[in-house]
């Protein structure tokens, strides 16, 4: 609620109380400044307001020249109200009371009042205000609304049509947050209802934010559904490791089980959107299939030991060292674990074979900017990549930039994406034809005599589009891709065209990550050789040994063939994993490990800012953190003092890795730390997560 | 007073809906005359003239004329309101059937005073026949260089196109009718002080001038004569000019549309229209279905002007006059009222989406013969929960023929309550009943 510099500052007055506010602030946001509140239920500070349930109503007035003060006749929406000097502003008035009673009878006639078997029972606006501003009865003896009860508008979304209140937010938020307009309002009046075009599936990368925005029950999550009450959970703030955007979410559980994920605030990184695989994608907590304890080969199955018992035969297994052995890490390792199976291989294994990098050639990336810097207004080209599905958050934050900051965005991708729908230009390709086009673009935006008509007959864009294009990038402009990129067999040179534009036009290159820790496998070194040279290498018999952290290969590489082989060719297999995978049967030892919220860490996000997750809830049977599991081995391996925590294991990193210099937990602030950004002038602050000691 | 025949001069005659005809009457010498005088002198012409919207608010036509910036930064667009849909109210039907080029010049010359570059005149889809005249005087006017490029030569460019409603009473509000018009739903849009006015930022965010057919079609009569000669008109009412077309309807000899001055009192209205059939005068709702009933007795002498009604209980409003004799059933007529704007409200916000749809199950409770004892104050109760807490006028216009009748007939409502049946017990009523109880299946 800063003032900004620009904006001039009025005097009004809100209950006799003279405050200056910027002019044409919302009254509803005015009054905060005082520590008042007005209740509301459609307006939201991150949409634009429309004073449709009146429950802000306050008294408004204006100061005449004689001091006197002339009220306006009828009440006035507080949420779409902006300040002007010599305002005058009544919120807790005998008729105020009244009309805020009165706008609560209503929406309760026909409020189912199932309260009791509601998910949104216990943290619901309507509940709160009711309780607070509304009538103890109704006078309503008519036969209520009946609806669908459980009206599946997606996978993900359920709607029960009896509690809507009609507030328009759900409606709003895909027209001015997600942009794909998936809902509106059909019939009218007091039928008025809620709805997808022709009931069709409601089909946004973001759907589960709306059940968060509703006032009500209306909307809830198919996978939440009668699951718990709001007053059982125990809530944590988290980080979203499903991708590289690094999402601050609050992790809820109930009883040491995840129960769901909502969003948190955090202006830097997702505002307080997530996207569904976030929102939706951490199932596999609740999974029976984790392993609960260390696992030894016996024969064709397994047999349980302890983890002394499977740290002997793995120790031993890898003791040769050298080449002999190798790692492959998952995209979802945290910072300490990473750096620490590194010292392991390094110092015990005397082992340079430890690779996080699953794509297809080898590639860095490039980051420059922050995310928030996409909405900042300049142009953008978006390149390669379906930014809602890699990057989701970045998606939406382009989007405003877009849309509010009057952004101008060219799209390249071979099909249509979201993207397209804000974008000034789309260019689709042939696909295969990636390099072709970025050096094509690059060729027209430097001026080195390439011609539209010739990078069309090599992509299929058409040479219009890509001179209009070339005028929106010629401003100058962010080419924003993702690592998905190195997927492709010409992938770096990709990049490297990219980066060409950025320089030719003085924009900014960024080529993203896409896994929750890819980039901090970057920074910390561990991208290798990558996982096609060692599961060559595992397949060639030239290693004896490998450790999988939190990787299944299945999953992660393209090659199943090639998975199989090595995975079968290799003598000592170590599978490090939190939850079941394919790989398990090729294992010679199971060590199970804790997931993200199950365990102390920091992980960088696509932007290198650094954030730190807390154990929300324990990890299953005798499941350890990895940094401890790495912990544990190097303390068998090596004479040395051994790390005990976490934290002690992030300052050996801002120790030894410099682009981590000066990162500690307490430097980490409530946003987390961008790194190589102001990392050494922070103050010390205790360790907070999401503005929670 | 008789009926002072202005817009409606020659409704009678089918010539003047061709441009030929219009202009040997007269027709499209105001525009020359506007295009010969100074933007600001015809807005001064009009507010000397003391014209006031004709759609139901009154609101003096020069201020919206005048609200327009003068230094031109963007184009300026001109809408007519010809979404007539309130009850009782068929003038502008009227006025567009008979008389069409009066508002087609009339919104040429706001067009000339504002520096309009596009006029859309919003019509209700179910007035074909309008449209039709509408369209074919655009054609003759466009055929006659009065629209398009380079009017009468002047090097200004105004164009005007129809756009047809698709149903919904709310859109006739001004801000849910620019809704409507850009392509949204018909949904009222945040209003002066919470957003510019019109006139700084209407359709499409642009200076816009939004009136009535009625209001625009006074526009040549005023630029022709001047405002002087039109504020004669109606001199005798506190601030109410000009003539005043009422559509006269319900229980009377010769219902039909009547154009009289400001000043004429309802009593003369009535006799216009042949006085009233079928029994005594028992009530009027003077304005269109929205404004407030008026008892019988006494009601003769109120005078029409806009203040005037005001102070005799009601309003001028859109001018829908519905006269009802003395076998009309209050409670019925009221209950059909709640269920017309139960109907129509959009759902937009939370006093009028589910105050006129519980005053309606109330309302409808109460003809079954179920009505509870506290239902007069809880309907009482709930129009003031409403009134002035909605988001647009529709909230409004549905609690105030509600409470009007609450107030004014209590005795009917009283009995209804208490008796399970309509206290109008005459063989006229009991004929009329069978058509309301068997909508409500009773």
């Amino acid at each position: 609620m800063a003032a900004v510099a620009n904006v001039p500052l009025v005097k009004v007055s809100i209950n006799d109380v003279e405050i200056e506010v910027p002019k044409g602030e919302l009254i509803v946001e005015s009054v905060k400044r005082l520590g008042l509140e007005i209740p509301i239920f459609c307006y939201h500070p991150r949409m634009k307001p429309v004073g449709m349930c009146r429950m802000c109503l306050v008294e408004v007035g204006f100061k005449q020249q004689d001091g006197s003060v002339r009220k306006m006749p009828k009440p006035q929406a507080g949420c779409t109200l902006p300040a002007s000097e010599g305002m005058v502003v009544y919120t807790d008035t005998e008729p105020i009371h009244a009309d805020r009673r009165g706008v609560l009878e209503f929406l309760l006639i026909n409020h189912p009042l199932d309260c009791p078997i509601c998910d949104r029972g216990g943290e619901c606006p309507l509940q709160n205000n009711t309780m607070a501003y509304g009538p103890s009865t109704s006078r309503f003896i008519e036969l209520k609304r009946h609806l669908p009860k459980a009206f599946p508008l997606s996978t993900y979304v359920t709607l029960d049509l009896e509690r809507c209140i009609q507030c328009g937010r759900c409606v709003r938020f895909t027209e001015e947050i997600s942009g794909d307009h998936d809902l509106a309002f059909r019939f009218r009046g007091a039928d008025m209802q809620p709805s997808t075009f022709q009931l069709t599936d409601f089909e946004s990368k973001f759907s589960g934010n709306v059940i968060e925005i509703c006032p009500v029950g209306a909307l809830t999550s198919a996978k939440y559904r009668f699951r718990a009450r709001p007053w059982d959970l125990e809530t944590t703030p988290s980080v979203c490791t499903v991708c590289s955007n690094g999402c601050n979410v609050w992790f809820d559980h109930r009883a040491g089980k995840f129960v769901r994920i909502n969003g948190r605030a955090n202006e830097a990184v997702n505002e307080e959107w997530t996207c569904d695989k976030g929102k939706f994608g951490h199932e596999h907590y609740n999974a029976a299939d984790r392993p609960t304890q260390p696992l030894v080969r016996q024969g064709d199955g397994f047999a349980p030991t302890s983890w002394s018992g499977a740290y002997d035969p793995v120790l031993a297994a890898f003791a040769e060292g050298g080449d002999r052995v190798a790692a492959l890490v998952g995209p979802r390792v945290s910072n300490e674990a990473l750096f620490l199976l590194r010292r392991l291989f390094e110092r015990a294994f005397k082992s340079a074979r430890v690779s996080s990098n699953w794509r297809r050639t080898p590639g860095s990336g490039s980051v420059q900017g922050t995310i928030a810097d996409v909405e900042s207004g300049g142009p953008v080209l978006v390149f390669g990549t379906s930014l809602a599905d890699d990057l989701p958050i970045v998606h939406l934050r382009l989007r405003k930039g877009a849309t509010n900051a009057g952004a101008r965005v060219v799209n390249a991708f071979s099909r249509p994406t979201e993207v397209d729908r804000f974008a000034a230009v789309s260019l689709h390709y042939r696909p295969g034809s990636e390099l072709a086009l970025a050096r094509g673009l690059h060729g027209l935006l430097a001026g080195t005599g390439a011609t539209a008509e010739a990078v069309e007959a090599e992509t299929g864009v058409p040479a219009d589009r890509l001179r209009e294009a070339v005028e929106v990038l010629k401003e100058g402009g962010t080419a924003l891709s993702s690592q998905g990129l190195y997927d492709l067999s010409d992938g770096p040179q990709i990049v490297e065209a990219l980066a060409g534009i950025a320089r030719a036009t003085g924009g900014r290159s960024e080529c993203w990550a896409t896994g929750a820790n890819e980039q901090g496998a970057i920074e910390l070194g561990l991208a290798g050789e990558g996982a096609t040279a060692t599961l060559q290498a595992c397949a060639e018999g030239r290693v004896k040994a490998l450790w999988l952290v939190a990787a299944d290969p299945f999953a992660l590489h393209p090659d199943r063939a090639l998975v199989e082989r090595a995975l079968e060719t290799v003598e000592f297999l170590v599978v490090q994993s939190p939850v079941g995978s394919e790989a398990l049967a090729y294992a010679s030892v199971v060590l199970p490990t804790a997931l993200p919220a199950e365990q102390d860490g920091t992980y960088t996000n696509c932007e290198r800012r650094v954030q730190r997750v807390q154990p929300a809830v324990p990890p299953p049977g005798d499941g350890k953190p990895d940094w401890r599991v790495f912990s544990e081995c190097l303390l068998r391996a090596l004479p040395e003092t051994p790390l005990f925590n976490p934290r002690e294991v992030m300052e050996a990193i801002a120790a030894e890795v410099p682009a981590f210099a000066g990162c500690r937990y307490e430097a980490l602030g409530p946003e987390g730390t961008v790194l190589g950004g102001n990392l050494l002038d922070t103050p010390d602050e205790p360790a907070m997560v999401g503005g929670q000691a | 007073m008789a009926e002072y025949k202005l817009l409606l001069e020659h409704a009678d005659d089918p010539a003047y809906r061709t441009l030929a005809g219009y202009q040997a009457k007269g027709g499209y010498q105001a525009l020359r005359k506007a295009v010969g005088m100074d933007r600001q002198a015809v807005i001064d012409e009009v507010k000397k003239s003391g014209l006031r919207g004709r759609g139901g608010a009154g609101f003096p036509t020069w201020i919206k004329w005048n609200g327009i910036e003068k230094e031109k930064t963007a184009p300026h667009y001109i809408l007519c309101n010809a979404d007539e849909g309130e009850p009782g109210t068929f003038k502008d039907k009227q006025i567009m059937e008979t008389v069409p080029f009066l508002m087609v010049e009339g919104m040429t010359i706001a067009g000339w005073a504002t520096q309009g570059d596009h006029g859309y005149v919003y019509i209700r889809a179910e007035f074909c026949d309008a449209a039709k005249a509408v369209r074919q005087a655009i054609d003759e006017a466009y055929a006659a260089g009065l629209l398009g490029k380079d009017i009468l030569g002047t090097g200004w460019d105004f164009d005007l196109d129809i756009h047809l409603g698709a149903g919904s009473y709310e859109c006739g509000e001004e801000s849910a009718l620019m809704s409507s018009l850009m392509g949204e739903r018909g949904m009222p849009r945040l209003k002066f002080p919470h957003a510019p006015l019109p006139t700084v930022a209407g359709l499409w965010d642009r200076p816009t001038v939004i009136n009535n057919v009625e209001t625009y079609a006074c526009a040549p009569f005023i630029v022709e004569r001047g405002g002087d000669w039109y504020a004669t008109l109606g001199a005798s009412t506190k601030n109410s000019r000009g003539t005043k077309i009422f559509s006269v309807s319900g229980h009377l000899n010769r219902p039909g549309n009547y154009e009289i001055e400001f000043g004429t009192t309802l009593g003369e209205l009535i006799d216009l229209a042949g006085g009233v059939k079928g029994g005594a005068l028992k009530a009027c709702v003077p304005g269109g279905s929205s404004v407030q009933i008026l008892r019988g007795d006494g009601l003769r002498d109120a005078v029409i002007g806009y203040e005037e009604m005001w102070e005799a209980g009601s309003m001028v409003g859109s001018g829908g006059c519905m006269v009802l004799n003395e076998h009309t059933c209050i409670v019925s007529f009221i209950w059909r009222t709640a269920q017309f704007y139960a109907m129509e409200s959009c759902g937009k916000c939370t006093p009028c989406r589910e105050g006129t749809k519980w005053m309606l199950q109330i309302m409808e409770r109460i003809v079954r013969g179920n009505g509870q004892p506290g239902d007069m104050d809880l309907l009482m109760e709930i129009t003031k929960q409403i009134d002035g807490r909605s988001f647009c006028g529709l909230g409004d216009a549905a609690a105030w023929p509600v409470a009007a009748a609450l107030k004014v007939f209590p005795e009917e409502f009283e009995y209804f309550i208490k008796h399970g049946r309509s206290m109008i017990d005459t063989p006229q009523a009991r004929a009329l009943a069978p058509r309301w109880a068997q909508t409500v299946g009773v």
